[in-house]
């Protein structure tokens, strides 16, 4: 039986959810399968084990489903904890009122408000179990009729029974604040020349018909072609409900192997491509001072106006605070080249920023969001043996070519991608209230 | 010039093994003059092309060299820009009718025409416009006097009473302003006017292209002798709007030979202090303007503060709202705004 963990970043409830041994003498020789948590043991314990591949994924953690889930006790204790919560606050409204100052009484009215519809929820759930009971033991009974009835009594309990796990899990997991937003899509060839550019074109223009299969909008920012109808490096505004919250988890480096169209001896090479996903912030939530940029033109010398006539409307904009550079060639408006050079400046200070502010939350985890992951070798697109393997979560699919379209396969494994995540902030949750208390 | 001659036969011969010599000799033996034929025999490809005459333009000190020759080679193969022409087809060859194409119009810029001219287009803001000589070709920081207007929320939102808006231009030329207007002010009626038939006939072959003609009405009129008929026909305007001459005479020799060679002098020179013609205009507003309607010009950096002095001294029914920058932070924009009835 393999035996891992993850080091000593999870605590104890965290390991206890994940069903895993754990002996207290390996912990800290550890074997990681994940990359990100095996760099920050390796750099501390020089003699670790180097983390073994995900060929043949080792089910260290999986998605669990709703009802493992539920059979977690850290998730029982979390929503009693909840409901005591929510009745002390009740409480001291009713009882307090007269003593209590107005702050008090604001942060209670605002915690019921927060905690109401879960507490709501978990009590239908509660009845909802009971009710499934009740019908249990009436298919005891040997009456046909009754039994029939009873029959689809439980499927439908059953059901609602789902549906409210579902309901509560969504409560539970906060909304991100960014998953509203809009984003920038860059692509970037890596190892492997013409190849690695062909591949980039490859996965461009599978985003591309992503995006179209959502109905989102995908506009494309700037291209540089390669000799043989690849990228060199290309980015796409991509608007539209959810965009952002979808695609968060595509970025990284993209491994293709197979014998390219270059390769005149049938030998297999591998190459790589680069995604960032930056997401972009809607003009209130997120202001640029125009004081703290310096726009560059061609036309800064002389005096400009009517006295110059130039084609050059190329357009750099540098954010001074932090240096980030943004610029635009691609068309004749310098108007135009300005305002997209604003897009692209936009969405790298917004991902920078949301980074920093998210960074902490996704430290331990297996989806890494913005430049930490930008390193991370996400998935491989393996030709000749027809599979997709996602890494991170050690999955496997099929139909290379059926996943380069952009439609139902790549939206499978991104549906996948997210109940991962959001099993991975359920796990963050009940342990950081495990560690309070 | 035989130098140049040895110097570009080199070239080609090094770059796309082209054997006949002889055409190539030929070929730039009218180098100076401009005019120049085609090679006969000789395949030569997009990116070579770009090259080759990129290098011809520098040795003739033409100005922006590579741009020039990128501008007009995307152009033939049906590109805005270098960069939306895709990679592979740079590397093919050019057909007879393509590079005798490129043969020609980059001959036309050996004799410093504007590449605007050479390609006969040019974009602002959205829209492409068709280019003509002499009408002056819009400049980059007009685009952000259209800005300007459009910020203007009164003008864009609300106001849903007002079916239709009426804005002055003097001072069309291509007709680059008015017809970026129309184009995203769907409630707006426009009043072009120019001193120069070619402009208007221009403007209209624009506005036409665009289908923005109904809202258009250009005239042929000069607002410095015809300030008269202007009143009667376009009175009250909500907003006027001007990229008028504003060159001080004394810089008009200092111009690059593109400018001086090819484009409309009466468009640049302003007189002696490059007012001539923004004093009328200004004269004009206070008499044309509904109550607190706005006058956007664009301006030599030296004009804001004489502007706003004459506005004081001379015309008081008109009141300096601001100056605004232009990309490159030189003073470029006033706004000013007529005094409603309550002064």
């Amino acid at each position: 039986m393999a035996v891992v963990c993850f080091g000593k970043s999870l605590s104890r409830a965290g390991r206890q959810l994940l069903n895993v041994t754990v002996f207290r003498s390996i912990t800290r020789a550890s074997v990681c399968r994940c990359p990100a948590i095996h760099r920050t043991v390796n750099s501390t314990i020089p003699h670790a084990q180097r983390a073994f591949h995900a060929s043949q994924p080792v089910m260290v953690t999986k998605i669990l489903s709703m009802e493992e889930i539920f059979n977690k006790k850290a998730l029982h204790d979390y929503l009693k904890k909840k409901e005591m919560e929510y009745n002390s606050c009740l409480q001291s409204l009713n009882t307090e009122s007269q003593t209590l100052d107005d702050e008090h009484v604001k942060i209670n009215r605002n915690n019921l408000s927060v905690l109401g519809p879960l507490v709501q929820k978990i009590k239908e759930l509660e009845e909802k179990q009971k009710e499934l009971e009740d019908t249990l033991d009436l298919l005891k009974d040997n009456d046909p009729e009754l039994h029939e009835l009873a029959e689809s009594e439980k499927e439908a309990c059953l059901a609602a029974i789902q549906d409210l796990r579902q309901q509560i899990l969504s409560l539970l997991i906060p909304e991100e604040e960014s998953d509203m937003s809009d984003l920038v899509l860059e692509v970037t060839a890596g190892v492997g020349g013409q190849e690695a550019m062909l591949f980039t074109a490859e996965i461009f223009d599978m985003y591309h018909n992503f995006a179209a299969f959502h109905g989102w909008g995908f506009d494309i920012l700037e291209v540089m072609s390669s000799e043989l109808g690849g990228i060199r490096r290309a980015a796409a505004s991509i608007s539209g409900p959810f965009s952002y919250k979808k695609l968060k988890f595509e970025a990284g480096v993209h491994r293709v192997q197979r014998v390219p169209k270059t390769e005149s001896k049938g030998r297999i090479h591998t190459s790589t491509m680069t995604v960032a996903i930056l997401p972009q912030p809607t003009e209130i939530s997120f202001t640029i001072s125009p004081k703290d940029l310096r726009i560059e033109t061609k036309r800064a010398s002389g005096a400009g106006g009517q006295h110059v006539n130039t084609t050059d409307s190329a357009v750099r904009i540098v954010h001074l605070p932090t240096g980030t550079v943004a610029e635009c060639q691609q068309e004749r408006s310098q108007i135009k080249n300005k305002e997209t050079a604003m897009t692209l400046l936009r969405a790298k200070l917004f991902s920078a920023r949301l980074e920093e502010e998210t960074s902490k939350r996704y430290l331990a985890r297996k989806l890494q969001i913005g430049s930490r992951g930008r390193s991370e070798k996400i998935r491989t697109y393996n030709f000749s043996q027809d599979r997709i393997t996602d890494h991170r979560i050690g999955k496997t699919v099929h139909d290379v070519h059926g996943f380069l379209q952009g439609e139902e396969l790549l939206e499978e494994m991104i549906v996948f991608l997210q109940q991962f995540s959001e099993q991975e902030s359920l796990m963050d949750i009940l342990q950081d209230c495990d560690q309070n208390q | 010039m035989f130098k140049t001659i040895w110097f570009l036969n080199r070239l080609l011969h090094r770059n796309s093994g082209v054997s006949k010599h002889r055409g190539v000799v030929r070929l730039w033996s009218n180098a100076a003059e401009g005019a120049v034929a085609p090679p006969a025999d000789c395949s030569i490809t997009a990116e070579q092309a770009i090259r080759c005459w990129a290098q011809h333009f520098t040795l003739h000190g033409i100005s922006e060299p590579l741009l020039s020759s990128q501008y007009i080679i995307s152009h033939v193969l049906g590109e805005k820009t270098l960069e939306c022409v895709q990679r592979k087809r740079l590397r093919d060859t050019l057909t007879d009718r393509e590079r005798e194409s490129v043969w020609e119009l980059c001959s036309k810029r050996l004799t410093r025409m504007p590449v605007q001219y050479v390609i006969e287009e040019w974009d602002f803001r959205d829209l492409t416009l068709k280019m003509r000589p002499p009408v002056f070709i819009p400049r980059p920081e007009t685009e952000e006097l259209v800005s300007l207007v459009l910020e203007d929320s009164r003008l864009i939102q609300g106001e849903s009473h007002r079916t239709d808006l009426r804005c002055l231009e003097v001072g069309c030329g291509s007709g680059a302003i008015s017809l970026s207007l129309l184009h995203s002010i769907p409630q707006l009626r426009v009043f072009a006017l120019d001193q120069s038939q070619t402009a208007v006939c221009l403007t209209m072959e624009n506005a036409n292209r665009l289908g923005l003609q109904d809202r258009l009405e250009v005239h042929l009129l000069d607002v410095i002798k015809d300030a008269d008929v202007i009143l009667s026909k376009c009175n009250p305007v909500d907003f006027l709007i001007s990229n008028p001459p504003y060159l001080l005479s004394q810089d008009m020799k200092t111009l690059q030979t593109e400018i001086l060679k090819f484009e409309d002098h009466s468009a640049l020179d302003g007189g002696l202090d490059g007012l001539s013609v923004i004093r009328p205009i200004l004269a004009l507003s206070s008499k044309l303007l509904t109550p607190r309607g706005r006058v956007y010009l664009e301006v030599a950096p030296c004009h804001p503060p004489i502007i706003q002095q004459l506005i004081e001294e001379m015309m008081p029914g008109l009141l300096y709202l601001e100056t605004r920058c232009d990309l490159t932070n030189r003073p470029r924009f006033c706004i000013l705004q007529k005094k409603g009835e309550d002064g």
